[in-house]
C-alpha cells in the first residue's frame, strides 16, 4: 500500500522522499511556501498537480521517531482529518513506527473554521493523561493536521464545549495556536554532559591501543588518559560482546579485550560507507568497503516505540533539528526513515529508550554526521548474534 | 516545629468542634458546595471551563474542595472560573469559598474573610533558558526583567525583596506569564514556589533553573465572602483535613517537587 509520507526538515533546501515508494504530497505545497522554499515548491508544482485540484485526500500527521510524518487520508475538510487523526494509524503505518499519541477514547464533537481560526471540540480524554511529551505531542499532531484546512490558520482546542486550562504543560491553551508557534524552537539545544570520568586504569593506554586497532576507539584518542572517548569506546565493546554495561575497564572486560577479534559487519554490502544498527546489542556499525570504521553505542527505540527494521538510505544530515512535537532540539541528526534518525541526545542508556530514533552520546555523533554522506545505506537488524 | 504546634492546636480543635452534620450549613445551592477557582495553576488547579462554568478540574485545590464538601455533609460540588483578584475582593459573590492558593494578607482580610491556613509557601523564581549566567543572589536578580501575576504577593516579594532597576512586569494570568518565561520576555518570574517547582518538574527543557526561593512564610487560606456564614464550619472541616493527614497526602498526590533542597535567595 502506498502512502504519500512526508517529514517536516526545517533547515533543509528540498522536500525529502523518505525511500522509492514513498511520494510527497502535494498539499505539503503549503508548508513549503510558509518555510520559504518557494523554489523548490514552483519546481514540483511544474510536475505536480495543484493542491487544490486534488481535494479527495487529506493531510493526517502521525509521529515517527522524534517527528511528525504525514499520511493522506480520504477526505477534504478539516473534520474528515480530525476524525482520520483520532482514528490513528494503520497496522501498516505502525509496522513502519508510525504513532500517534492521541488516546484511543477521544472523539471528535465538532470541526468549525471562522475567520482562520479552527475551532476543534473534543471530548475530555484528549486532554487527559500526566505526560507531558505525550500531551504535547498530540496537540502538535492536531493543530498541523487541520492547519491550511478550509483556511484555517490557527487551532482553538476546546473540550465539550470548554477552554482548556492548563491541561497541556507549558502551552496555552486557552487561545488560538499556530503552527508557526509550535514549529518555533524557543529553548535552547542542551548539551549532554560527558560521562564522569573514573579512577586510574592499570594499563590504560594498551587497551585504549587494542580497543583502537579493533575499532572501538579513535586512534587519535589513545592518549593514556581515561576520558569520556575512552569510556564511550569500552561502552561499545561491552555491547558488542554482551558483557556487563557499565563503560568501566574492569578485570572482565579487560580479559575480553585481550582475547577479542576486530568486529565485522553483519551484512554484506556495496562498497563504500554504509551503516548497520544492531537492536540486539545497541551499538551501530560505520561500515567502509565492507569493514567496519567504528562501533558505537545507541540507544534505539523502547519496546512501546521500537526502530523497524529494514533497509534505508540516508536522506538529509541536519545539524540541528528541531522535533515540533516534543519541542527540543535534536543534535547531529543524519534520518534514515522519515522522522527516524540518528542523533545526539542528552540521556543515552546503556538500554532501547528512545521514540524509535537512534541515540547517540556526544562523544561520537558529531563524527557519525561527519562519516555519514546522503544516501548512504542503513540497514536496522534485529538480531546480529 | 512551629508548623507541628500548629497542627496539634488544629488537632484539638478539630476535636472541639464536631463535624456539623448534625447542622447543615446554607450554601448558595442547596446540597452543594461552590467554589471560586481560576485556572490554571499547574498541580493546583487545572481544567476546561465554558465561560464561568467549569466542566472539569483536576488539582491540589480541587481535591480539597471535594474534601472539604465531605466534611459538611454536601453531595455536589461546582467550580467557578474567575479572575484571581476578585477570589478575595469585596461585594457579593456566585461561590461559597474561594480555593486558589490564596495568600492571607492583612490587605485580604479587609475585603475577604479566611479560614486557618493551610499549607506555608515561599515565593519561587524561576529563570529563563536564555539567562547565563543565571545570578544565584538576591543582587545577581536585580538586572533581570522581572515578572509575576497581576494581584499576587510574587508582585510584592519582586519589588520590595529583589527590588530591581527595571520595573517588575505585571501580568495578569499563569499562562501568559509562563509564555513569556519561555520566549525570554521575562528572565525571571517570581510566583509560588510550589507552583514553579511543580511546572519545572514537568517540563525540564523550557525554563532555566529554579533559581531559589524568597523565604516569605506566607500561608494560603480558604477564602470567603466578608461576613459569610459558611466560615466557621468550613474551617472545621478544614481543621479536620489538616489534623487527619489529608492536606499532606493532596500535597503528595499533587506538588512534584521537593521545595526543601532549594537554596534560599539572600
Amino acid at each position: 500500500m502506498r502512502s504519500a509520507l512526508l517529514v517536516m526538515i526545517p533547515g533543509v533546501p528540498e522536500p525529502i522522499s523518505p525511500a522509492a515508494t514513498k511520494t510527497i504530497g502535494v498539499r505539503s505545497l503549503r508548508r513549503l511556501a510558509a518555510l520559504a522554499w518557494l523554489a523548490t515548491a514552483m519546481a514540483i508544482a511544474l510536475v505536480a498537480p495543484a493542491g487544490s485540484s486534488e481535494a479527495t485526500t487529506v493531510k493526517v500527521w502521525f509521529l515517527q521517531g522524534e517527528q511528525l510524518v504525514s499520511v493522506d487520508r480520504p477526505g477534504s475538510t478539516a473534520s474528515d482529518a480530525v476524525a482520520a487523526l483520532l482514528a490513528g494509524p494503520t497496522a501498516t503505518e505502525k509496522a513502519q513506527g508510525m504513532r500517534t499519541y492521541v488516546p484511543a477514547a477521544a472523539k471528535l464533537n465538532s470541526v468549525t473554521v471562522v475567520n482562520g481560526v479552527a475551532r476543534v471540540d473534543v471530548t475530555l480524554s484528549f486532554a487527559l493523561g500526566r505526560d507531558a511529551q505525550s500531551l504535547d505531542a498530540r496537540l502538535a499532531q492536531l493543530v498541523h493536521t487541520v492547519s491550511g484546512l478550509e483556511g484555517a490558520k490557527s487551532v482553538l482546542l476546546l473540550v465539550n464545549g470548554g477552554t482548556v486550562y492548563g491541561m497541556f504543560p507549558g502551552i496555552v491553551t486557552s487561545r488560538p495556536i499556530t503552527l508557526k508557534y509550535l514549529e518555533t524552537p524557543n529553548v535552547p539545544a542542551s548539551h549532554p554532559a560527558p560521562p564522569s570520568p573514573t579512577g586510574p586504569v592499570a594499563g590504560l593506554l594498551e587497551s585504549q591501543q587494542k580497543l583502537a586497532a579493533l575499532g572501538f576507539l579513535l586512534p587519535a584518542d589513545a592518549d593514556g588518559k581515561n576520558g569520556p572517548q575512552t569510556q564511550t569506546a569500552v561502552l561499545a565493546f561491552q555491547k558488542w560482546q554482551g558483557l556487563d554495561r557499565d563503560g568501566v575497564l574492569g578485570p572482565q572486560t579487560q580479559a575480553a579485550l585481550a582475547k577479542a577479534q576486530r568486529p565485522a559487519p553483519i551484512t554484506q554490502g556495496p562498497s563504500g560507507r554504509r551503516a548497520e544498527v544492531l537492536l540486539d546489542r545497541q551499538v551501530a556499525l560505520a561500515i567502509e568497503n565492507n569493514k567496519v570504521v567504528r562501533v558505537i553505542p545507541v540507544s534505539t527505540g523502547a519496546p512501546s516505540t521500537p526502530t523497524p527494521p529494514g533497509d534505508y538510505k540516508v536522506y538529509a544530515k541536519i545539524a540541528k533539528w528541531w522535533s515540533t512535537p516534543f519541542r527540543e532540539w535534536l543534535l547531529w541528526a543524519v534520518p534514515f526513515n522519515a522522522g527516524i534518525a540518528f542523533h545526539e541526545f542528552s540521556e543515552v542508556p546503556p538500554y532501547p529508550a528512545s521514540h524509535g530514533c537512534v541515540r547517540q552520546m556526544q562523544t561520537t555523533a558529531k563524527w557519525m554526521y561527519d562519516f555519514s554522506v546522503v544516501g548512504m545505506p542503513v540497514k536496522v537488524l534485529t538480531t546480529s548474534q | 516545629m512551629r508548623r507541628l504546634a500548629t497542627i496539634a492546636s488544629l488537632a484539638l480543635l478539630a476535636l472541639s468542634v464536631p463535624a456539623s452534620a448534625a447542622d447543615p450549613i446554607t450554601t448558595i445551592t442547596p446540597d452543594q458546595l461552590t467554589v471560586g477557582v481560576s485556572l490554571p495553576s499547574d498541580g493546583f488547579e487545572v481544567g476546561v471551563a465554558k465561560g464561568d462554568q467549569v466542566t472539569y478540574a483536576q488539582g491540589f485545590d480541587i481535591d480539597l474542595a471535594r474534601e472539604i464538601a465531605k466534611q459538611l455533609g454536601l453531595t455536589h460540588v461546582a467550580f467557578v472560573q474567575s479572575p484571581f483578584g476578585r477570589l478575595f475582593s469585596s461585594g457579593t459573590k456566585p461561590w461559597d469559598v474561594a480555593i486558589a492558593q490564596i495568600t492571607i494578607t492583612d490587605q485580604r482580610r479587609r475585603t475577604a474573610d479566611f479560614t486557618q491556613p493551610y499549607m506555608t509557601v515561599d515565593q519561587g523564581v524561576l529563570a529563563a533558558q536564555t539567562v547565563k549566567p543565571v545570578p544565584r543572589t538576591l543582587a545577581g536578580l536585580r538586572s533581570l526583567r522581572l515578572c509575576a501575576l497581576s494581584k499576587s504577593t510574587g508582585v510584592d516579594a519582586a519589588k520590595t525583596v529583589i527590588a530591581p532597576t527595571k520595573p517588575v512586569r505585571i501580568i495578569g494570568n499563569v499562562p501568559t506569564l509562563m509564555l513569556n518565561l519561555q520566549t525570554g520576555r521575562c528572565q525571571a518570574v517570581v510566583y509560588d514556589a510550589p507552583s514553579l517547582g511543580t511546572l519545572k518538574a514537568r517540563t525540564p527543557d523550557r525554563y532555566g533553573p529554579f533559581v531559589g526561593v524568597i523565604k516569605t512564610g506566607e500561608q494560603y487560606g480558604i477564602a470567603v465572602p466578608k461576613g459569610s456564614q459558611v466560615l466557621t464550619a468550613v474551617d472545621a472541616a478544614l481543621g479536620t483535613l489538616i489534623a487527619d493527614g489529608t492536606i499532606q497526602r493532596l500535597q503528595k498526590k499533587w506538588l512534584t517537587t521537593n521545595l526543601a533542597k532549594l537554596p534560599t535567595l539572600r
